[in-house]
């Protein structure tokens, strides 16, 4: 074998072991990505518009959504988790404020930062209603403050 | 009772004990001790040099693995099975409160001694030329412990595994581009559920220990081809400062060369080198100052094994590791804190999350792998090399300090509290 005829053997072998390797390694990265997700889905009902009362939200733990009721203005859905790391905030109704517990961040009723490390306000979710009647929330959509669903 | 000697002669191969000889040869013949030199300085084997952190911490880490595997014939790693089980092991299971007591206490003691080991080795100057590797490897090995920890910090499913992960994994999530991504690929989903308990599992109890099984087995080795554990400061002699530090390849010794051999053949490395071997050259007077490794430095490594172990036992014999309520995702505990060792990064995450999430953990770990290759100051001395060590002392402190104010002086909704608030008024 001359050197020609090795270098560009080699250098086709090295190519072919890098793709493999890159391949590989793409391979095993898809592999952990889920293709399912088994947590909660994002789109979900949550009931009948009767069933929650005007005033105070309504806190629905395992979506970890408020439920807002306004006579003039309609249905609502604000996060509930922080936008700091994650925690689940609670609404207060003296002061209108969303308080996190873990850093401090306080949100005002539109779930504007007032205090606090959270870098961004808190997310409202489109709520609409379905055919047989119920109120839909879907996560993936996140719509502005002013977002009201009249019933 | 010819043939009884016979057959332990064909296990131990060696010669008496009562010999050098056979001194030397229990060690290199043997599978485990042969990562011990026939002989070490006997400076070395001083307790005030080393404190044998190197040792206790490898210590902590087999008692860390022996529980862990006891403790995994009770744990089912999905809940809310991984929190009956939990409860089993504290109330149901004969000593299994106990053992978890001791995986716990051990796991926390690692972190303290995997890191006053660093600074152990940076105070000496131990990192210098030829170490310089093994100083990285060190770091990962740091980088895994805290890996191990934070993965099992989440095995028990109580509230505070929950928030903690919850909290520390968003942190994660602040670096740019890829850490929205990675959190998910960590958790197996956008919330922590019962996908991220199983691949916490398999990280803890697979992937990282062989990782650090590989790394330890590579850091020993490097311990000794580097040549053994440095010399303490106090016996560097000052003619020899220079020769001691360029170790392995003297600065008047040609470099390694290959020999050409004829002209259309090529040779393996090994078999044509020329030129002075890597290996530390024993001048007779220093030959003067080591004594046989058995007895006199696995002797000492026995005392350190059963101290380690007795304290351990008898930190898990009157504290009990936490179990909080079982986890609930609606219900954030106030304040929600993460693992201790990243209350650090907490704190400035709570001024500044990319500051604190991303910006200094990277700028730590690079700094850290960085030192030997930026610290080109050859002397060990410490009044030779005061910048390194106010520069390393300082973030030391800061580390410190922030730690202590995540840990004691933050409250609900992460206000200011006196420390005491925690002693008086604890939630159970």
């Amino acid at each position: 074998m001359n050197r020609r005829n090795f270098l560009s053997w080699g250098t086709a072998g090295m190519a072919a072991l890098c793709s493999a390797v890159g391949v590989s390694f793409g391979a095993v990265v898809r592999f952990l990505v889920p293709s399912v997700f088994y947590g909660p889905p994002q789109s979900f009902k949550i009931g009948n518009p009767g069933d929650f009362p005007y005033g105070p939200p309504t806190f629905l733990a395992d979506e970890k959504i408020f439920v807002f009721r306004d006579r003039e203005r309609g249905f609502a859905v604000a996060s509930a988790v922080c936008t700091h790391l994650g925690c689940t905030v609670a609404y207060f109704q003296d002061d209108r404020e969303f308080h996190c517990p873990c850093h401090g961040s306080v949100f005002s009723p539109t779930g504007a930062v007032l205090h606090g490390p959270a870098p961004q306000s808190l997310n409202w979710f489109e709520v609409t209603l379905t055919r047989d009647g119920q109120l839909r929330v879907d996560k993936d959509k996140v719509v502005p403050p002013t977002y009201r669903l009249m019933v | 009772m010819k043939w009884i000697r016979e057959i332990w002669q064909s296990i131990v191969r060696r010669d008496p004990l009562s010999t050098d000889k056979g001194k030397s040869e229990l060690v290199f013949l043997n599978v485990w001790l042969h990562i011990h030199p026939a002989k070490v300085k006997r400076e070395n084997l001083r307790f005030k040099y080393s404190f044998y952190l190197g040792f206790i911490t490898f210590f902590l880490f087999l008692i860390l693995l022996t529980t862990g595997i006891a403790l995994m014939c009770y744990y089912r790693p999905y809940p809310p099975a991984a929190y009956q089980d939990m409860k089993d092991l504290q109330f149901a299971v004969f000593m299994g409160s106990f053992l978890r007591n001791m995986h716990r206490w051990a796991a926390h003691a690692m972190v303290v001694c995997v890191f006053l080991h660093m600074c152990r080795v940076f105070y000496t100057g131990s990192y210098k030329k030829p170490r310089q590797f093994n100083w990285v490897v060190g770091v990962m090995l740091l980088l895994l412990t805290l890996g191990l920890s934070f993965t099992g910090y989440l095995l028990p499913w109580d509230q505070l595994a929950y928030w903690a992960i919850t909290v520390g994994t968003n942190i994660g999530s602040y670096a740019p581009l890829v850490g929205g991504k990675l959190r998910e690929l960590l958790l197996g989903g956008h919330t922590v559920g019962e996908a991220a308990l199983l691949r916490f599992y398999v990280l803890h109890v697979a992937v990282l220990p062989s990782l650090v099984i590989l790394f330890t087995i590579v850091h020993f080795w490097r311990v000794r081809k580097d040549g053994g554990l440095s010399r303490p400061i106090w016996k560097l002699k000052p003619q020899k400062t220079e020769a001691l530090v360029t170790i392995g390849a003297p600065a008047a010794v040609a470099p390694l060369q290959v020999t050409a051999a004829s002209k259309d053949k090529t040779y393996g490395l090994m078999e044509v080198v020329t030129g002075k071997p890597i290996f530390e050259t024993v001048t007779p007077e220093e030959e003067e100052d080591t004594v046989f490794s058995y007895p006199y430095a696995f002797v000492r490594e026995a005392v350190a094994l059963m101290a380690t172990v007795t304290t351990i036992m008898a930190i898990s014999l009157f504290f009990k590791a936490p179990l909080e309520e079982m986890a609930n995702p609606a219900v954030t505990p106030n304040p929600a804190k993460a693992p201790w060792y990243f209350l650090g990064l907490q704190e400035l995450v709570s001024h500044s999350a990319l500051l604190g999430g991303v910006v200094v953990p990277a700028l730590m770990v690079i700094a850290l792998i960085a030192i030997p290759y930026i610290d080109r100051n050859p002397s060990r001395r410490p009044r030779d090399r005061k910048w390194a060590i106010w520069l390393f002392t300082f973030f030391v402190v800061a580390n410190i300090l922030l730690i202590i104010v995540g840990t004691f002086f933050r409250g609900p909704g992460w206000a200011w509290v006196p420390p005491w608030v925690h002693v008086v008024a604890r939630p159970e």
